[in-house]
């Protein structure tokens, strides 16, 4: 048997899982150096840099954007569900049209999709506006998507027949949605839901437009930072960044098993 | 008589031009079992979906003991179904499926518990109410469904299909399972496939089904012996179609004239000169010596003879060219070799005339 193809597909993927883990296992090391350089691999140890993460001065950005994605994800949702039910069931005028502005600011760059909305509300005249409700809406506008995409794939996974079957058995319509349609969907609901608060939390485009001092999400405020140099408190704050999505994940997937959504959905879409 | 648990009027529903259900009657009578039988596409679940009420109907009445309902919507009509695939509830335990037409019919919880019980238990799925729908094999999935579907105590039962997607094997311990769980219960049932073997062996009646239409019904026996049309005698079981024209009246019987030469058969109400098919299912074929006095023959050649063990299906080609199949018990008594010539014969009232001409 002929092994090559095995071991190029090894080799890619080692290098794949290199270029994935290397970055986030050196910052994650340079947090832990003894002087105020990010030098690797570190030099000395300490837990200065760590603490210093959980100065306000971080703490308060951070918090923002924990709230501000908390905040969006909910949004999304309680938006996503019906418009995705909408798209997958019924057949309205200019559906095509309403899908793919909804789904629009998924190929659209963010950048471009924040300048516009800074644009739009200012020539609008709501630019006092401006600010936390504005960021607050141009974090809707690229997380729907995320949300109706995933509610839209669980339903139409759901074989109809389920449906069908509990009216049968004697279940209104209200009945069906509560008893059987949404715990069905629930684990593509909670997955769009996660998706919605990560790619918020995770986003710097539509924050850099948008954002007033003040009410800067913890990108932003790295950002910002960056100008002085890498510091090895700002390792320390990626690295703090980097966990509370995966621990949103985990904790979710222990519990609604979303798994699925997260591993598969490009698959099933 | 007993108001009909079924009964379809003039039955249409069509999908844009194309009518998928095209004008049906059927009556279903109290504890009979009927099967709609016909290839894909015929309108076997259409026909089901608007009984059920999934479909609105475009024409003609449904009416459930009695009871016009075809503006009745499916959560009242108080119908058992089982679905093609299941229609599991996958979130839901066994138990909580097979209950869950009670919960939304507000039986006391004693009694759901109760009656969920003996449901599972009529299906000899005891001590299964715990598993998840995941956790069981196509066979036990069915026999759940098979349970929420009764657990209501339906007025009648809808069938799609049900065995369509389980082994060989299980398909037939089900067939068996569920007819005499169906004859048991004595609900009106109606039964949909495309198995004729499945068809035969379980109905009452059959409703053979040809573009949207029922092109015959009768009890099997009927159906099989006596086909209406070319359709229904090629759908159920292999048959000997041969073109034939009517020659003379013979008090009861016929004269035809076929390409495979003179025939005998007994027909009523057709005049001399019409075109008719003579048809003649293989296991009533005979070949070799020994055919009465009355009997058709006809010369005859082996073509090729398949072995399935305890029969043999000989293949023949007629006078005119034409092939032909018969049956043979493999009883040891008689050789067939290909190229062969012998005589095929059949005696008059085995075959079966049908007022169709090719
Ligand atoms: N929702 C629908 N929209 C359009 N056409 C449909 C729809 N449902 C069924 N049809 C058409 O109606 C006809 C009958 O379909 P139906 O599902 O009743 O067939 P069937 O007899 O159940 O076939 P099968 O044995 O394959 O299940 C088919 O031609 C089908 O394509
Ligand atoms: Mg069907």
């Amino acid at each position: 048997m002929n092994k090559g193809p095995w071991t190029l597909l090894k080799v890619t993927v080692a290098v794949i899982y290199l270029f994935i883990l290397g970055p986030i296992l050196i910052t994650a090391a340079v947090a832990f150096n003894g002087t105020n350089r990010s030098f690797f691999p570190p030099r000395g140890f300490s837990l200065r840099w760590w603490g210093e993460a959980f100065a306000p001065q971080w703490v308060q950005p951070l918090m923002f954007s924990l709230e501000l994605a908390a905040l969006t994800a909910v949004i999304a949702t309680a938006i996503g569900v019906p418009l995705a039910f909408a798209f997958q069931r019924y057949d309205f005028p200019g559906k095509t049209i309403v899908r793919t502005i909804t789904l629009g600011p998924l190929i659209l760059p963010t950048l471009v999709t924040g300048i516009a909305l800074l644009q739009f509300l200012t020539v609008i005249g709501l630019g006092r506006w401006l600010g936390y409700w504005a960021l607050l809406i141009g974090h809707v506008i690229i997380c729907l998507p995320f949300s109706v995409r995933t509610i839209a794939i669980s339903l139409q996974a759901m074989p109809g027949s389920v449906e069908q079957a509990a009216a049968n058995l004697g279940a209104g319509p209200l009945s069906v949605l509560r008893y059987v349609t949404f715990p069905i969907i629930m684990p593509g609901i909670f997955a769009g839901m996660a998706f919605a608060f990560i790619h918020s939390f995770t986003d710097i485009n539509m924050s850099l437009f948008i954002a007033k001092p003040g009410q800067r999400p913890v990108t932003v405020a790295i950002m910002s930072f960056l100008d002085f140099g890498f510091a090895p408190t700002l390792a320390a704050l990626s690295i703090l960044s980097l966990l509370i999505p995966l621990v949103l994940i985990a904790v979710l997937g222990r519990f609604v098993g979303i798994g699925n959504f997260l591993y598969q959905e490009q698959g099933r879409g | 008589m007993a108001e009909p648990a079924l009964k379809l009027d003039k039955l249409v529903k069509r999908f844009g031009t194309h009518a998928a259900v095209d004008g049906i009657d059927l009556a279903v009578a109290p504890g009979e079992f009927v099967t709609l039988l016909g290839p894909s596409g015929c309108g076997k679940t259409t026909t089901l979906n608007l009984i059920a009420g999934f479909l609105a109907p475009d024409g003609g009445h449904i009416q459930l003991g009695g009871r016009m309902v075809e503006n009745l919507p499916p959560f009242q009509r108080d119908l058992g179904m089982v679905f093609q695939d299941y229609a599991l509830f996958p979130h839901m335990t066994v138990a909580d499926n097979v209950a869950f037409g009670l919960k939304m019919r507000k039986v006391a919880k004693g009694e759901i518990s109760a009656r969920v019980a003996e449901a599972l238990a009529l299906v000899k799925l005891d001590g299964f109410g715990a598993r998840r729908p995941n956790q069981l094999s196509g066979g036990q999935r069915q026999r759940v469904a098979l349970a929420r579907a009764l657990v209501i105590r339906p007025t009648m039962l809808l069938l799609d299909e049900p065995l369509s997607n389980l082994d060989l094997k299980l398909r037939e311990e089900m067939r068996t399972e569920i007819s005499s769980l169906q004859r048991r219960l004595g609900i009106a049932t109606v039964f949909v496939t495309h198995d004729q073997g499945e068809a035969l062996t379980m109905s009452d009646r059959i409703a053979v089904m040809r573009d949207g239409m029922i092109e015959q019904i009768g009890a099997p026996a009927e159906i099989y012996e006596r086909p209406a049309t070319r359709f229904v005698a090629g759908f159920i079981g292999s048959i000997n179609m041969v073109p034939a024209k009517v020659d003379a009246i013979e008090g009861g019987a016929v004269r035809l004239a076929t390409p495979a030469g003179p025939a005998r058969a007994r027909i009523d109400g057709v005049s001399a000169g019409a075109g008719v098919t003579l048809t003649v299912r293989p296991e009533r074929l005979k070949l070799g010596p020994g055919a009465p006095a009355d009997a058709v023959a006809w010369q005859a050649r082996v073509e090729r003879v398949v072995y399935t063990g305890a029969r043999l299906e000989v293949q023949l080609a007629l006078a005119d060219g034409s092939s032909a199949m018969a049956e043979a018990t493999n009883d040891g008594s008689t050789r067939f070799t290909a190229g062969q010539t012998t005589t095929l014969w059949f005696r008059p009232e085995d075959a079966w005339v049908i007022r169709e001409s090719a």
